[in-house]
């Protein structure tokens, strides 16, 4: 990093303040010729990496359940309070599964501790950044809304376990 | 001329300068966020018609509509007369810049300007622009507001100490014309006779002051957002936000048209009498370059903002008070050593 | 008493105490699985191991007698590298299904692996598969895998409930534990095993999977199945009572309460049938009315009429504080007619915790004036007075006296005015003029005296609507703490209900009999400077673990 300078320090041209000036102007007329960053949205779409954490949500597995076993860890963990689990008993391998299962995405802030939290590697970040709604019900996104096919959310859960 | 023809000369003006005026300002608005995009690799207003250009007409139309909310502690009178008082400071000044030669109309002899046939020309401008400061001290004190207040004792402070130096650079303009006549003092900057060449460092104080003036970066200490919310207007909304909005690229037009004025050769385009065109042709080119030199001394102006950072309170005293006012001195010496060398024209 | 060294300082130990006793006693916790302070010693889970000088190899405390000048350290470098074997031993066949086991937050595996365990298991192999959703009863699940052959169950049911139900099969690592041939578990203390367990082996069907621990409040009360009044912790989730679960208290019911209290006490709290605000009989259907209405309209229907014509009933399900609110108010209308009825079963007690007595509160009740004044009619004598309508007027406090005997149902059908405070409607409210909801034994602070003539605390656990969890000092879980009312888990469902003491003393001040009462402890101090039992007795007094008043007694 280059040496703070100080006013003592500098020198009489630069004291002049005016070629200083000079120089910021000149930088900012070069930007103006370089092509524009911006993506226009909601034509062009932002496609996020597997880094990327989007909206929370449970991973539904190719036969047809959801892997989540309702431990609640991700609702003790979740520093927003945002998750809310009711546990139920299934006849599956697996005997407890989530009856209901609810984020609250007012609430949700995308930390990511939920996913972390899992044991299970049953509730992941996606790449879904699109969470628009009109009423504070419409922001409770229960199952319905939550469980993904396991397919869609690979970038992710392979990029998870390159981290481990 | 009777007094009814010039009373209709003089209000078909008036209606076309206003008019071009508040939509230069719309658009000036426009630009500056075009320029800003560009300047920072963005695209800026692109979604309201072709390119964004009915962007002004969509803000325009959004702060009509917005609610006009008066603060409860505010003094409701003078928190109403404040942008009143920018606006018509704003738009009255105009009254005195020509934008061009005399020309002749349907057998009449039109001088491109309001009222070129005040005496006091420049000083009027002077005059003018001072009482903008109470627009910016009411609107700060009857808000009711500390950070409104902090930020109208700011500006009032601020444009005094500027005052001073602007008001000396203009006194070595009016040296050099021997009148303060607007457009005496364009017509005696012909050829590359520019009031800039002539005197630079005038030149740069008056520049430098305009941009503390008109309350812009780097200069916009009135209103820096980090420590003062907005400044002066934080509790204007609605219309008389707009009131101020206006104001203040209004202000910009009238700086720069003053710069292009007394420093730029005014609507001169160099040599151009030498060529003997007809003034048919001659008039609107004329016409054509004061239009040009207001233009991209417009453009310097966002350029600066999107360039520059804003000074320090204390820094900003320093400048003007340590550095233009002496500055400013220096140049009066200076033009009177070169009317003492080479005699007034 | 002799002295031993544990850990380098004295403790001082009973004869014929065992090490992992006088441990506890002095405030050391050796860690144990098998080892239970109210059951035998089997000594196989082998956790406790310690280090004695001069005995060469480790012992366990639990089974090792302490004695005079016995040297022990329960963390020396061998006793600690013991302990994380056998922890690591315990682990081999345990499967890691925390996130689905119930007991998870309440484990002692889980908690001794992290204090005691390095966290690493050198076992490769597959760990044993047991049957799992096994049915050991109508109330308890087994899962084989989880289980680590404490044998603390067995010996429950052997030792406690008396009846031998299960037992160890199988040997080596497929030991596994199973009811006997054409047995279950069903004995009426059955649950307790779930609660000993040191794993999640053995769950509760009835709580299963309904909340995490750490997702509910526990609030310490009594429970109201009997007069033992066994003590408990009422588990709270979103204002709902999901388990109790019995507390230790050596004077009333050691660790254990019975299944009956267990399981079927709570029910009506939650219950459809709640009473959720005043109610008033208008053209012949109850409606919902204001507090203000339906005080308005019982007080305005008593003025005038002679206390010979009204008659109290009280509760031996509510409290003392509530029934002696009752008996004030019977005095300050010049009546005499108050009594309550009983709940005996005779022979349905045994000899560990169920008594005759159905109720929590029947000696405090009587304590608190809930008895015929002199001259004043019984129960049988009040309703017999109702049907010859000699008595116009009827309070009922939390009973349900219509469901009692068909002839007070028949009697109060010619009631000219009933007034009844119920939690839930019931065959008495189908009658009443007014119905005012009481909050229950869940909702309100109280005392109860139990049939040793012992005061014990009640607090609410759950909120009705006029209450705060926190502003009324309620126990609260992480969910209480930072839910907001926008969310859902704040949004539960609360009753407009109030404690009988406080309707009556709300009554009363529109009868013109001022009381000033607006705690329970007030009301309670009050009792205990009218009634000469409980002269001196105060809330902090009776405290958690209660107050015996023949003890008392020997003390003054």
């Amino acid at each position: 990093m280059a040496k703070k300078k100080r006013m003592k320090d500098l020198t009489l041209w630069e004291r002049i303040y005016l070629p200083e000036v000079a120089k910021g102007l000149s930088i900012t007329l070069q930007n103006m010729f370089r092509p524009a960053f911006t993506m226009e949205y909601p034509e062009v779409k932002f496609m996020p990496q597997g880094s990327y954490r989007g909206r929370p949500v449970l991973v539904l597995e190719e036969h047809g359940g959801e892997r989540c076993v309702a431990c609640g860890l991700c609702s003790r963990v979740c520093p927003a309070l945002a998750i809310e689990i009711q546990a139920g008993e299934t006849d599956r391998e697996k005997e407890r599964y989530p009856e209901k299962f609810e984020i609250n995405m007012l609430r949700c802030i995308f930390c990511g501790l939920c996913e972390e939290v899992c044991p299970e590697e049953a509730i992941v970040m996606s790449k879904d950044y699109e969470l628009a709604f009109t009423k504070r019900e419409d922001a409770i996104y229960g199952k319905d809304k939550l469980l993904v096919p396991v397919a869609e959310l690979q970038d992710r859960i392979e990029f998870l376990r390159s981290f481990k | 001329m009777d007094m009814f023809t010039l009373f209709a000369v003089k209000l078909i003006q008036v209606l076309i300068i206003a008019q071009v005026m508040l939509l230069t300002v719309s658009y000036l608005v426009y630009f500056e966020r075009k320029i800003s995009a560009w300047a920072q690799s963005r695209v800026g207003p692109n979604r309201v018609g072709p390119a964004g250009l009915l962007q002004p007409f969509a803000d325009v139309l959004k702060l009509l509509l917005k609610e006009d909310i008066m603060p409860e502690k505010a003094n409701k009178l003078v928190h109403i007369i404040a942008p009143i008082i920018a606006l018509f400071v704003a738009f009255t000044t105009y009254a005195v810049i020509p934008i061009g030669p005399d020309i002749t109309l349907f057998g009449l002899n039109i001088p491109l300007s309001v009222a070129p046939e005040i005496d006091m020309g420049i000083l009027y401008v002077l005059a003018l622009t001072s009482i903008g400061v109470y627009a910016i001290t009411f609107s700060g004190w009857s808000s009711g507001s500390k950070y409104s207040l902090l930020g109208g004792i700011r500006s009032s402070a601020q444009m005094i100490s500027y005052e001073i130096s602007m008001g000396f650079a203009i006194a070595g303009v009016l040296l050099m014309a021997g009148s303060t006549l607007p457009t005496k003092i364009v017509e005696l900057q012909s050829g590359w006779m520019w009031n800039a060449i002539v005197q630079p460092i005038g030149f740069i104080v008056f520049v430098v002051s305009a941009f503390a003036e008109t309350n812009r970066l780097p200069f916009d200490l009135p209103e820096a957002e980090p420590e003062l919310v907005g400044g002066f207007h934080t509790e204007y909304s609605s219309m008389k936000f707009a009131g101020f909005f206006l104001a203040e690229y209004a202000n910009m037009i009238i700086a720069s048209a003053l710069i292009v004025t007394l420093y730029l050769g005014g609507w001169q385009i160099p040599y151009i009498e030498t060529l003997g065109w007809a003034p048919e042709i001659v008039i609107p080119l004329q016409i054509g370059a004061f239009a040009f030199k207001l233009g991209a001394l417009l453009f310097f102006f966002i350029w600066v903002r999107w360039s520059l950072p804003r000074f320090r309170y204390d820094q900003l005293m320093d400048l003007g008070w340590k550095v233009m006012f002496p500055l400013s001195l220096i140049n009066i010496v200076w033009v009177a050593a070169i009317i003492m060398i080479f005699g007034i024209k | 008493m002799g002295k031993i060294v544990l850990d380098g300082n004295e403790v001082d130990f009973k004869q014929g105490q065992t090490i992992i006793e006088a441990a506890k006693d002095a405030g050391v916790e050796i860690p144990h699985f098998c080892w239970h302070p109210s059951l035998s010693v089997s000594g196989n889970c082998r956790v406790c191991l310690v280090e004695v000088e001069k005995m060469p190899k480790l012992a366990i405390a639990c089974a090792t007698q302490a004695s005079e000048g016995m040297v022990v350290n329960t963390n020396s470098g061998k006793a600690l590298e013991a302990r994380r074997a056998v922890m690591e031993f315990l682990l081999i066949n345990h499967p890691l299904d925390c996130p689905i086991c119930d007991e998870a937050g309440e484990c002692k595996l889980q908690d001794y692996t992290y204090d005691h365990s390095i966290g690493e298991s050198r076992f490769t192999e597959t760990k044993t598969n047991k049957d799992k959703r096994v049915q050991l009863g109508p109330h308890v699940m087994f899962d084989g895998d989880r289980c680590i052959s404490c044998s603390r169950c067995i010996r429950f049911c052997d030792e406690i409930a008396g009846e031998t139900e299960l037992t160890f099969v199988k040997r080596g690592d497929r030991v596994t534990i199973t009811t006997f041939p054409g047995k279950e578990l069903d004995n009426p203390y059955s649950l307790n095993v779930v609660d000993i367990c040191p794993v999640g082996a053995l769950t509760s069907r009835d709580a299963r999977f309904r909340a995490r621990v750490w997702d509910m409040s526990h609030t310490n009360t009594i429970c109201n199945g009997c007069s033992r009044g066994c003590n408990t912790e009422m588990w709270v989730r979103s204002n709902e009572i999901v388990r109790l679960v019995p507390r230790f208290n050596p004077d009333v019911n050691s660790y254990w309460m019975c299944d009956n209290g267990r399981l079927n006490t709570f029910r009506f709290v939650n219950a459809e049938s709640r009473v959720d605000g005043p109610h008033v009989r208008r053209e012949g259907k109850l409606t919902k009315v204001t507090w203000d209405e339906a005080l308005g309209s019982i007080s305005s229907e008593i003025k005038g009429i002679n206390g010979k014509e009204i008659a109290f009933i009280g509760s031996p399900f509510a409290t003392i504080e509530d029934n002696y609110i009752l008996s004030k108010l019977a005095k300050s209308l010049h009546s005499k007619n108050i009594d309550m009825p009983e709940y005996i079963i005779p022979g349905s007690a045994d000899d560990i915790l169920i008594r005759e007595d159905k109720t929590p509160n029947s000696t405090g009740a009587k304590l608190a004036g809930v008895v015929p004044q002199k001259d004043g009619l019984n129960l049988d004598g009040i309703m017999k007075a109702v049907k010859e309508k000699k008595i116009r007027v009827l309070f009922v406090m939390e009973e349900d006296i219509a469901l009692l005997k068909p002839e007070y149902a028949e009697a109060l059908k010619t009631i000219e005015f009933l007034f009844v405070m119920a939690s839930n409607f019931n065959s008495t409210t189908e009658f009443a003029n007014v119905v005012l909801p009481a909050a229950t034994y869940a909702e309100k602070n109280g005392t109860w005296m139990n049939f040793q003539k012992r005061l014990q605390r009640i607090r609410p656990a759950v909120t009705t609507l006029d209450m705060d969890r926190s502003l009324d000092g309620l126990e609260m879980s992480r969910l209480d703490k930072f839910g907001t009312k926008w969310d859902r888990w704040g949004n539960y469902k609360k009753y407009d209900a109030r404690p009988s003491w406080r309707i009556l003393v709300e009554l009363a001040g529109l009868m013109g009999d001022k009381m000033k009462f607006r705690m329970a402890e007030e009301v309670f101090d009050d009792a205990a400077k009218h009634i000469e039992e409980l002269h001196g007795v105060t809330y902090d007094e009776i405290g958690e673990s209660g107050f015996e008043l023949t003890k008392k007694a020997v003390k003054v």
